[in-house]
């Protein structure tokens, strides 16, 4: 999956980063709460077969740092 | 640990669910909160409404009621039972134990063994489990029965944990048999998880509690990573005791915390959705203990009640404690679920 794909995967299980960039401060959504980070931890697990923990996805400051949680980053 | 238990079979169950019907919608919007936020919520996690028990209603009223439908439909006196076994976390009164309680009002035999199993989510199986061991080990019929009224002891104003839970009670007969049937368990606890899901106050370590501390206090996240890390093996667990894979196996049930939660778990134990009851919730609620058989009666009943059908369960939750299980069941006694008061 290219960083592109990766983007618009995430893009498309998280409803609070639907418009998001890489650049997106995750803090700056106005619903950037504890279900966004369970819809997070759930599109690691399943797009990616990738266990992360909320407590990793909190430590995230943009978009682009979820994104490195992949093996591969972007 | 795994546990693998011969001539024992499920003979029939029953669920009671609370009368009160919650509109989650209407509740936050009463409540103050964003009608976007409470849409986002509903369709995210699948909340839509739950039943919670009248006033003065308990679990022990809504599992007494179950089972005494139970035992009409089976057409089983109370007095051929050899124990009955009561799982709960919200008991009528620290003493004595709802089991006790329960034995009085449905007319057991003073022969009968009664206590009870302090467990939540994943209690059901370890009734189960009890059971079918008391059967192996001299006992013919025993009643189980598992509920909660967690509605009671949740924050209003808690909007973590104050939209998921229902009340429910329900009530299985396990008897032996002379069929040469298995079920296999796998069980498993984390107790390094135990604070995620607590009640801080009002047992022996702070007896005095008030406002919410003395009210269920949920970490959603830490749950929902528990349940995704300790489920799938053991689900896998026990199909492979049971010699079973996802596609030989009838039906998963797993405890219905919510249908996000339900849905992501079947998928990482490799089961289709079609296999796996998950929209019971949103009509219930999270109902505890009694979440496993209340999916049973709703998606399975004219399978179970018709044929036999092969079973997996797994209940998880509070302690962290999770129990898996697989088994053949049917045909046997499904009641309709019913509400009490009626």
């Amino acid at each position: 999956m290219s960083p592109e794909q990766q983007l618009a995967a995430l893009r498309a299980d998280v409803d609070v980063l639907a418009a998001a960039t890489p650049e997106t401060v995750l803090g700056s959504l106005p619903n950037w709460d504890s279900l966004a980070i369970l819809l997070v931890v759930s599109h690691f697990e399943h797009r990616h077969q990738q266990t992360i923990t909320g407590t990793q996805v909190r430590a995230c400051r943009t978009v682009a740092d979820l994104l490195a949680l992949l093996p591969h980053k972007p | 640990m795994q546990s693998s238990l011969t001539h024992v079979r499920l003979a029939g169950i029953a669920v009671t669910v609370g009368s009160v019907v919650r509109d989650f919608q209407a509740e936050g919007l009463a409540a103050g909160q964003d009608p976007a936020q409470l849409a986002r919520l509903a369709k995210a996690v699948g909340l839509r409404e739950r039943r919670v028990a009248a006033p003065g209603v308990t679990a022990l009223d809504l599992c007494a009621d179950a089972a005494a439908r139970l035992l009409d439909e089976a057409a089983v006196d109370a007095t051929s039972l050899d124990a009955i076994i009561f799982v709960t976390q919200t008991p009528d009164h620290p003493q004595p134990n709802n089991a006790s309680l329960l034995h009085a009002k449905l007319g057991l035999s003073k022969a009968a063994a009664a206590y009870d199993l302090s467990l939540g989510c994943s209690g059901w199986v370890y009734g189960l489990h009890q059971a079918a061991m008391l059967c192996g080990a001299g006992a013919a019929r025993v009643l189980v029965c598992a509920g909660d009224t967690l509605s009671r002891v949740i924050d209003p104003a808690d909007p973590a944990t104050a939209p998921l839970f229902g009340d429910a009670g329900s009530a299985m007969l396990v008897e032996k048999t002379g069929e040469a049937t298995s079920m296999h368990f796998v069980f498993g606890t984390d107790g390094t998880g135990a604070s995620a899901i607590i009640v801080p106050t009002g047992g022996s370590r702070q007896p005095e509690g008030a406002g919410p501390s003395a009210c269920l206090r949920m970490d959603g996240a830490a749950v929902y990573e528990f349940a995704l890390r300790e489920v799938p093996p053991a689900v896998a667990g026990v199909l492979k005791l049971a010699g079973w894979t996802p596609e030989a196996t009838d039906h998963l049930v797993l405890h219905q915390a919510n249908r996000f939660v339900v849905s992501s778990v079947a998928r990482k134990c490799g089961f289709p959705e079609d296999k796996v009851p998950m929209n019971l919730v949103e009509q219930f609620g999270n109902q505890s203990s009694a979440s496993i058989p209340a999916a049973m009666a709703h998606a399975c009943a004219d399978a179970l009640q018709g044929s036999r059908s092969r079973l997996v369960v797994c209940g998880f939750g509070v302690g962290f404690s999770w129990g898996a299980a697989a088994f053949e069941a049917g045909p046997m006694v499904v009641a309709p679920t019913l509400t009490f008061p009626r």
